[in-house]
């Protein structure tokens, strides 16, 4: 047995049929003003389905703003972050061309120079000379440099040093 | 950033690469018998360019290589002897320097040390020392520093390059400025 309340929700639902409906339109002490009411009730209806249709539309859009932002961040606070170097790859091919353009530069320069000549000027140097004063008491020690050809020789030259047989003259 | 690791290599490569281009250098040290014979030999092939030197200092008509040594230097800090059957010249090198070799030179008679020295043989200016008289001769050591002969080909068989001449003369000045 369905109640009043129950019988007046079908009603604007429009789920009473046949002698039910019948019936209960019967039982209603004003029909009209039970039409015009119906008719509110529907139009509220779908108000609101449209209403509230949008603002869920909304709110899903904003909650994927909010969600993809969170992310974002979680994501950037996940990784390490990497150290931004100075060196990086087009500098450090900037510098080795700049490198490159001044050692041919410096190149340049050096070759614009008198060649010079291809033997140094350095002459070999004694620096210091020991004999066995025991063995040879009586030895002397002279240093100096022959010029007299093209060689440039630095002669040490030994007095007094002990005579050998000629034995020691053996390969 | 592995790129970047292999780029840097290959720039420090190349850079130091560039600095070792210069020639390796022989030093050749010889135990010498000079005396006058009525026939003398030729003279060794090391002493040719001496020749009128050692003529005109010691006065003697024949020089005998009784020991030798040929020394490829590379990092300068090499030793090594020149032998004879009762000589022995122990050469140590100690370092490498614009003027040539810091060597510490000393003359063995047997066990015996007879004469110690040090100089800076230079590449352009071999060193003589005259040692004892031997018989009716007399001893001598000879140092010269010869070029690599593998480098000195490769100069023979083409002429000089000019990037390597100034490179090396850049290279020279900036020693210079170190020290």
């Amino acid at each position: 047995m369905k109640t009043f309340e129950e019988k007046w929700t079908a009603w604007l639902d429009d789920q009473l049929s046949g002698p039910e409906l019948e019936a209960f339109e019967a039982s209603l002490p004003d029909l009209e003003a039970a039409r015009a009411e119906k008719r509110d009730a529907k139009k509220l209806g779908s108000f609101l389905k449209r209403e509230l249709a949008a603002q869920t539309l909304s709110n899903e859009e904003f909650f994927s703003h909010q969600l993809r932002e969170r992310i974002a961040r979680e994501t950037e606070e996940d990784q390490p972050r990497t150290r931004s170097s100075w060196w990086t790859v087009p500098r450090l091919v900037w510098c080795g061309a700049t490198a490159l353009a001044l050692f041919l530069l410096t190149s340049i320069v050096f070759l614009s120079e008198e060649q010079p000549a291809e033997q140094s000027d350095y002459l070999t140097q004694i620096l210091n000379t020991r004999v066995d004063s025991t063995v040879n008491p009586n030895a002397t020690i002279s240093i100096f440099e022959s010029n007299k050809t093209d060689n440039k020789v630095t002669v040490l030259w030994t007095e007094g040093l002990q005579s050998l047989p000629a034995d020691y003259a053996a390969k | 950033m592995r790129f970047k690791a292999v780029l840097f290599v290959s720039c420090f490569a190349l850079a130091t690469g560039m600095a070792s281009l210069h020639a390796a250098h022989v030093v050749w040290s010889g135990l010498v018998i000079a005396e006058n014979v009525p026939q003398p030999a030729a003279i060794p092939p090391e002493l040719t360019k001496l020749e009128p030197t050692l003529k005109e200092l010691f006065g003697y008509n024949q020089f005998e290589v009784i020991g030798q040594s040929n020394k490829t230097l590379t990092t300068g800090q090499e030793d090594w002897l020149a032998n004879s059957k009762y000589f022995g010249l122990h050469v140590d090198a100690r370092g490498e320097s614009d003027a040539g070799y810091t060597l510490n030179l000393k003359l063995y008679k047997e066990k015996d040390v007879l004469l110690e020295t040090d100089a800076n043989l230079s590449r352009s200016s071999p060193l003589v020392i005259k040692g004892p008289q031997v018989g009716s001769g007399q001893l001598l050591l000879v140092l010269v520093v010869k070029e690599d002969e593998t480098a000195r080909k490769h100069r023979h068989a083409e002429p000089a390059n000019p990037i390597k001449s100034s490179f090396n003369r850049l290279r020279r000045a900036v020693r210079n400025i170190f020290h």
